[in-house]
């Protein structure tokens, strides 16, 4: 009898061990899931795509070829009902074009700039173009800026990172002529500040599902390979911050990562067109004034705007204080309630150029440069090191405590 | 009592024996019920199949034979008076198809969905009691529709085995698991209605189901088995062998039992996403002497199977099935579960009976039982949420921005256009997620409009992904998480994995021992005493499971990284005390890169838990009347120790020895406070050094008494009545195990505790009473029973993400009343010689018969609040939650079915059952019922955020069809001073103001019956034949289906989700900006539905 219940035993065992080892989903390599050479892409982009025809557009003749109309082709095409208002002389501040969702792929390709883990790109990535995809050939950077409704999406589509999407069926949206990759959205947050100025069609978020789907990863990041714009704040000045009139310059201008040199803060602002002091805190227990949680012109990078959610500016300028530039900072950025470093600390700052024009509404003229760092180590980071002298440490606003003296 | 009991022995020598066997096996049946209809005594069967009633009255008589797993079987016989009569062996058939019932019943537990918190939301009832026509009818017939004994939930029903109270102590219910498959092992149980006299254990107001493992009661032979099923298993094979009692004296039985289910690549049916297999093994022996029983028993079911979740109304909608399941993906081409139980629970027991003489014997058992139970589940870092099925990924999601306001009208006429129309938000669309149409103009009702806030392209672009369910949209997108965290590498070697599947153990080992002395020395009276005792042990620690292409996890807590910065301005802390309350263990020598599948991280804490229980019972019995009577005295404690020293319990430390009257030990104990704080000061703290936190202690007592009235042998009245308290589970006892000490605020520790009355202060008091008639004729049995429980100041734990103090919060509730009324009917009718008719039904009412008491914080340890009048932040808000008059979420309350069974001699069996449910309701979510949304404050005078009545809602119906707006009460010095009332506004039954369409459906408790009443019907069948074969050999096939006319539209339970549709107002500070939107789409409720057409098909061949 003993035997026989052993020979049971295994004859159960065996189908129990041979289905439990079937069927288990190998782990994954990274050559699995990063494309990892021309040849795979180009057979993947073939495989998804009727008769195999697609284009692999350069940033800036995708812009060329689909954003035609001023207005955009999404207001006269589909909609009696307007983008948003225009309020900067005749140009439209919002416009959106489709891009056609059947027929040859449509596609674009470069590396991430932006990284949202310090709060400043809240749903936006920036990609980074540095060869022309038809020759081969090294260009001048091209930028484009995608807005995609996925938190976190930096830490799926990392700094560095190479991606390829297909565009096909998304829209090329523009504020302020500023390109971006979007879809059309509604807005009609009754409960904005001037709602009735901020209601109506207007460039949105990707759903993420569609944008994950639509997206490749190209190997593997690579930060060294992101190409800067290194200057002072005059060449900059000079090349690009007064050539907004242009729009097509504007466009080339947006998005573009930029090392700028030798600039140091001043605590000045911005105040509808004309520059002002940021306000000090005194440590006061019940005061506003420099509370940046209360106050939007305190001294601190990226104060309060009550969830306006418009980005906080501060100047930076350069030796001489001839020319200067904003670095802006969203209030909910992890640095957002760091004080402001002193004007003796002097170096470069990495950011993405940018152009604000909502205050255009105020200021005809108005609207303003500026650059948006990753997050504040970006931020005179020369300041920062160990040996540097003097040496920036960044100090974050407290309740209470006074502002130090710089 | 006792004046009544003496001499009443007249009827002396009559007295009837005789012996139960099986009919296939030939073997002796132990524990079949012996029945004499007229003069109703009853007696049960020995190990050796024997029985003996003694005092009989001489006449003609039926003798009822009732056993688990037979057809009951009924001899007739004249009773000679002064006779010791003696009936020939009496041969019971095997009930094949309520042995099928109960292993499919024994399987149903663990494969009930589970939330995210891996919370069984649904559970049936799943012991059948054995020969009471309506338990016998409704534990299977009514299961696919979860119906719950008398609506309470399953940590009222008390599971044992051989003795041995085997209920979790943390979460109160019973592990089916443990006995995963093995049919042979959980076929002999005792199962006692509630509140009635009982031999094993006190009991309580819910059953009580004794599992009786002893070896002697197995056949002896061999009996193998396979089954085929297209539940989440496909198919099981077993093989049990008894080697009967032998000369010896010893019997011993095994049985081995595995399941399986590979994963099966195809979507939309039973099962989908899932993979399992289960080897369960059971080992009993037993040595029987002339005065004792020795009884060693020992089983366990390792076991791997995946889970499957609740989803949205909509989910299902797009994905067409009720089968879809988020949790899966698809991997190198093949299925993924994310979601992987890995649970093996090894038991042993001993139980020892002795027979001291005639009239007195006793029972001692003790087991030990480890349970390790863990599941897996995928985790992230400052990366996108990887479930398919999160809110934001879903269409639903795009309806966010298109919200109008009727009563914005006035301020901005940008609304309407030149000729006066409303923009065409959701131009496209007619309807809103409910189905109601948008009418003329598609403006919805009262104005109120939410549609897509995207071009009709994109909208229907997802939700073709959606339809067609592309795998890349509606299941975990593998591919895209091993990239980001290959990629992830490459940017930064030493970074965490952004994504990881971490392994989330939920341990528990017992020790528990028992006693158990009947007396019967003196005539009439039966005096049971009994105790138990039981330490027990929940584990509970994550580790990781699959790193996913990642070098490491860095061990911190999201919630906290991502409110660093409101953290650092609420306090006086230095940056590296920020630092220190994102960590899971702050001590400097913990090494947070985690990379080892064996490492313990996020928590590693143990709830230590003991229990002793003495009772003690008399039971009389008389012609007429038979009585008993029992008290019992419970004692339980509970203490939680940590390994780890959480950053958010020392961030809630430090603010709280910052606040005056606040208690600055709560979070790690008396002790440990103060051993903690030296180690700080010292610069001593060292990881994985062990702190205990605060013991508390609770006494239970407990009364019951009843009484049977025999108005004649075929007529019984029945009362019974119990009172008692209980002790709160673990689980609803402290605020945030898995964080810090913490104890909702009626629990007292030794220190504070000053009165015996602070030891059951936050016990639940229940009582409970039911009155049954019984009838017993040869053509009809049955009863009609009436039951009314009432309990009072219950504690229930929830944890959610909220919207208004934006950070995930923690709310307790206490002094939650609860009433369970209703009547249970049910009669079997036999129809000739071979038809049995079998109607029963069960109506009640179970709801809530108060409001709650709620106390809410942030587990990182975020103020709730600021107070308007002191500027000062609130880190805890009190506040009422409606709960009165809501129904309890336990299953449908009305239920009905008639069966028609069939037994032929010729051993072929058949059912069928029709079954109508009905009143099932949605547990309602506490955060959506708070009363300051309705008036605008806490009942601890706060502000809240963003209500229902304030001006940018409009949410308040009044009776001429407008919105009411609250009316406040500004004058400081009233006595209502911030409180709202409204003018006109429709109120419901318990005086809260209704709430307009679309608000509506954020609050009410839904009906969860299905909107065609034909749909509410469930129909169930099964046929079997048992062939009997030569040499005792038998072979018998059975063919189980469930939901014959596939239903797929029965809900059988859900939830509201906990978060409410909030919009920033912009411009205004965070205390005042928040308002609850009309988006009533945007966190609706997750259902479960009963599976359609399921199949059991069993072959068992005993040899």
């Amino acid at each position: 009898m003993r035997k026989s219940i052993y020979t049971y035993a295994i004859a159960l065992a065996l189908p129990v061990v041979a289905l439990m080892t079937s069927c288990e989903p190998r782990e994954l390599k990274a050559e699995d899931v990063l494309v990892a050479n021309e040849d795979q892409l180009a057979r993947e982009l073939a495989a998804e795509n009727v008769n195999g025809e697609y284009t692999v557009y350069n940033i800036n003749d995708l812009i060329a070829t689909y954003c035609v109309l001023e207005e955009g082709n999404f207001e006269s095409e589909e909609s009696q009902y307007r983008t948003r208002a225009i309020y900067h002389g005749d140009t439209y501040l919002f416009a959106i074009d489709t891009l056609p969702t059947d027929g040859p792929g449509i596609y674009i390709r470069g590396r991430i700039t932006t990284d949202d883990y310090g709060g400043n790109f809240y749903k936006a990535l920036v990609i980074q173009q540095t060869k022309d995809w038809a020759t081969g050939a090294d260009i001048d950077q091209q930028n484009l800026r995608i807005s995609v409704d996925m938190g976190s999406a930096g830490g799926m589509f990392q700094r560095g990172q190479e991606i390829i999407i297909r565009c096909n069926g998304l829209a090329l949206g523009r504020y302020a002529n500023q390109p971006q990759l979007c879809v059309p959205s509604y807005n009609n947050n009754i409960f904005a500040s001037s709602a009735d100025q901020k209601v109506g069609w207007a460039p949105g978020r990707i759903p993420s599902a569609r944008f994950r789907k639509a997206t490749r990863l190209i190997g593997a990041p690579d930060q060294s390979k992101l190409v800067y714009d290194v200057m002072t704040l005059a060449e900059l000045d000079t090349k690009y911050l007064s050539k907004y009139e242009d729009i097509f310059g504007a466009r080339k201008a947006d998005g573009r990562l930029v090392k700028i040199t030798n600039v140091h803060f001043t605590g000045e602002y911005d105040d509808y067109g004309k520059v002002a002091q940021c306000t000090h805190y005194n440590g006061s227990d019940t005061a506003s004034v420099g509370n940046p949680e209360l106050d939007k012109n305190a001294c601190t990078f990226g104060p309060t705007t009550g969830n306006v959610g418009y980005p906080q500016s501060r100047y930076v300028k350069d030796d001489g204080d001839a020319h200067k530039v904003l670095i802006s900072t969203s209030e909910y950025a992890k640095y957002a309630f760091f004080y402001l470093p002193a004007a003796k600390y002097v170096g470069s700052i990495i950011g993405i150029l940018s152009y604000y024009m909502d205050n255009g509404r105020y200021d005809p003229d108005g609207g303003e440069w500026s650059i948006t760092p990753n997050d504040m180590s970006y931020i005179l980071p020369e300041c920062q090191t160990e040996d540097a002298n003097p040496r920036w440490i960044p100090v974050e606003w407290k309740k209470g405590v006074p502002q130090p003296e710089d | 009592m006792f004046v009544l009991a003496i001499g009443l022995s007249a009827m002396a020598q009559t007295s009837l024996r005789g012996r139960v066997v099986a009919n296939n096996t030939q073997q002796p049946v132990v524990g079949a019920k012996v029945t004499l209809a007229n003069q109703n005594i009853s007696t049960t069967t020995n190990a050796a199949g024997e029985f003996a009633l003694l005092y009989l009255e001489a006449m003609d008589e039926e003798v009822l034979i009732e056993a688990d797993g037979f057809v009951p079987g009924l001899e007739l016989i004249n009773l000679k008076e002064n006779e010791s009569n003696q009936l020939d062996d009496i041969l019971l058939e095997p009930d094949i198809v309520s042995q099928t019932e109960s292993e499919i019943l024994l399987n149903l537990t663990e494969e009930e969905m589970t939330d995210d918190e891996g919370r069984s939301q649904a559970q049936a009832s799943s012991s059948s009691a054995s020969t009471d026509v309506f338990n016998k009818t409704v534990s299977f017939g009514w299961s696919t529709a979860r119906y719950r004994n008398r609506g309470y939930q399953s940590n009222v029903e008390n599971y044992y085995i051989e003795g041995l109270h085997f209920n979790s102590m943390e979460r109160g219910q019973f592990n089916y698991s443990a006995m995963g498959g093995l049919n042979d092992a959980s076929r002999y149980k005792e199962v006692l209605n509630p509140i009635e006299a009982t031999n094993f254990t006190f009991g309580g107001v819910g059953q009580s189901t004794n599992y009786l493992m002893g070896a002697t009661r197995y056949a002896q032979g061999w009996k193998i088995g396979a089954a085929g099923t297209n539940r989440n298993y496909k198919a099981r094979v077993n093989a049990t062998y008894s080697s009967g009692l032998m000369p010896s004296g010893w019997a011993v039985a095994a049985q081995l039992a595995y399941r399986f289910s590979p994963y099966i690549d195809q979507k939309g049916i039973i099962g989908e996403g899932i993979k399992y297999y289960s080897l369960g093994y059971f080992l009993t022996a037993e040595r029987v002497w002339d005065n004792a029983h020795l009884k060693l028993i020992t089983f366990g079911a390792p076991t791997e199977r995946g889970q499957n979740a609740a989803v949205t109304q909509e989910v299902y909608d797009l994905t067409g099935s009720i089968y879809y399941n988020p949790y899966w993906g698809y991997q190198d081409g093949k299925v993924r579960n994310s979601r992987i139980v890995k649970s093996f629970d090894p038991t042993v027991i001993a139980a020892f009976e002795y027979k001291i003489d005639e009239q007195q014997n006793f029972k001692v058992a003790a087991g030990y039982h480890y349970s390790w139970y863990s599941n897996s589940a995928l985790n992230y870092f400052n990366a996108p949420d990887p479930r398919p099925d999160y809110f934001r990924n879903l269409p639903s999601y795009l309806w966010d921005g298109q919200i109008a306001n009727p009563n914005y009208e006035t301020s901005a006429g940008q609304l309407f256009d030149a000729d006066g129309n409303h923009y065409p938000w959701g131009l496209f669309v007619g309807e809103d997620l409910n189905g109601n149409s948008y009418g003329d103009g598609f403006i919805g009702h009262d104005g109120n409009l939410v549609g897509p806030s995207v071009d009709e392209d994109t909208y229907n672009r997802l939700v073709d992904l959606w339809k067609a369910r592309d795998n890349k949209t509606t299941q975990i997108d593998w591919d895209k998480i091993y990239a980001t965290n290959y990629a992830n590498n490459a940017n930064d070697p030493t970074a965490s994995a952004r994504y990881l599947i971490e392994r989330r153990h939920n341990d528990l080992q017992e020790a528990t021992a028992s006693f158990n002395y009947v007396n019967t020395q003196f005539d009439h009276l039966k005096m049971t005493l009994g105790a138990e005792g039981k330490f027990s042990q929940g584990i509970h620690y994550k580790t990781i499971d699959d790193l996913l292409g990642g070098n490491q996890w860095i061990d911190i807590d999201a919630f906290a990284d991502r409110d660093i910065k409101e953290l650092a301005s609420n306090s006086g802390f230095t940056q590296e005390d920020i630092a220190n309350v994102r960590k899971n263990e702050i001590a400097a020598d913990y090494n947070e890169r985690i990379a080892d599948k064996k490492t313990r991280f996020g928590y590693d804490y143990r709830i230590n838990m003991g229990n002793f229980k003495a009772w003690f019972q008399n039971e009389w019995n008389f012609n007429e009347v038979d009585l008993y009577y029992a008290i019992a005295f419970d004692y339980s404690s509970m203490q939680r120790s940590t390994n780890m020293l959480n950053g958010r319990a020392w961030y809630l430390t430090k603010i709280a020895e910052e606040r005056t009257g606040a208690n600055p030990w709560l979070y790690y104990g008396k002790n440990s406070y103060d051993r903690i704080k030296a180690a700080e000061a010292n610069g001593t703290l060292k990881a994985g050094t062990t702190y205990v936190g605060d013991a508390h202690h609770f006494l239970d007592p407990a009364f019951k008494v009843g009484a049977t009235y025999k108005i004649n042998g075929r007529n019984h009245l029945k009362v019974n009545a119990i009172a008692e308290t209980r002790a709160p589970f673990a689980r609803d006892a402290y605020i945030s195990q898995r964080v810090h000490d913490a104890v909702v605020s009626t629990i007292y520790t030794h220190d504070n505790a000053k009165n015996l009355k602070d030891f059951y202060a936050a016990s639940e008091k229940l009582v409970s009473a039911d009155l049954t008639y019984e009838f017993n004729y040869p053509i009809v049995r049955g009863r009609i029973t009436g039951f009314f429980t009432q309990s009072w100041g219950a504690t229930e734990l929830n944890g959610y993400y909220d919207d208004e103090a934006r950070t995930f919060v923690n709310q307790a509730m206490t002094g939650i009343d609860k009433r369970y009324m209703g009547v249970e009917v049910a009669a079997a009718f036999k129809l000739g010689n071979y038809f049995t008719l079998t109607p029963v039904a069960s109506v009640g009412d179970y709801r809530y018969t108060s409001d709650a008491l709620a106390v809410s914080s942030a587990e990182n340890g975020m103020p709730m609040t600021q107070d308007l009048v002191t500027n000062s932040l609130v880190f805890e808000t009190v506040d009422k939650v409606l709960l009165k008059g809501l129904k309890l979420s336990t299953g449908p309350q009305v239920n009905a079915s008639l069966k028609l069974s069939f037994f032929h001699p010729k051993m072929w069996f058949a059912d069928v059952t029709v079954s109508y449910h009905d009143w099932n309701y949605l547990s309602v979510a506490p955060s959506r019922r708070m009363q300051g949304l309705y008036t605008g404050t806490r009942v601890d005078g706060t502000a809240v955020n963003g209500w229902f009545g304030d001006t940018y809602a409009n949410a308040i119906e009044t009776t001429d069809g407008r919105a009411a707006r609250a009316i406040v009460d500004t004058d400081p010095t009233s006595a209502t001073y911030g409180q709202a009332t409204y003018e006109n506004a429709v109120l419901d039954a318990n005086g809260v103001p209704v709430l307009r369409y679309p608000y509506n459906i954020m609050t009410m408790q839904e009906s969860l019956a299905a909107t065609n009443p034909l749909n509410r019907f469930i129909i169930d069948a099964s046929v079997g034949k048992l062939i009997y074969l030569p040499n005792r050999q038998s072979l018998s096939i059975n063919l189980s289906i469930s939901n014959l006319t596939n239903n797929t539209h029965f809900k059988t339970g859900g939830y509201q989700q906990a978060r409410l549709p909030r919009a920033v107002r912009q411009g205004e500070p965070d205390y005042r900006n928040s308002v609850i939107t009309a988006n009533a789409w945007k966190y609706p409720s997750k259902y479960y539905y009963a599976w359609g057409t399921n199949f059991f098909l069993t072959l068992t061949y005993k040899f």
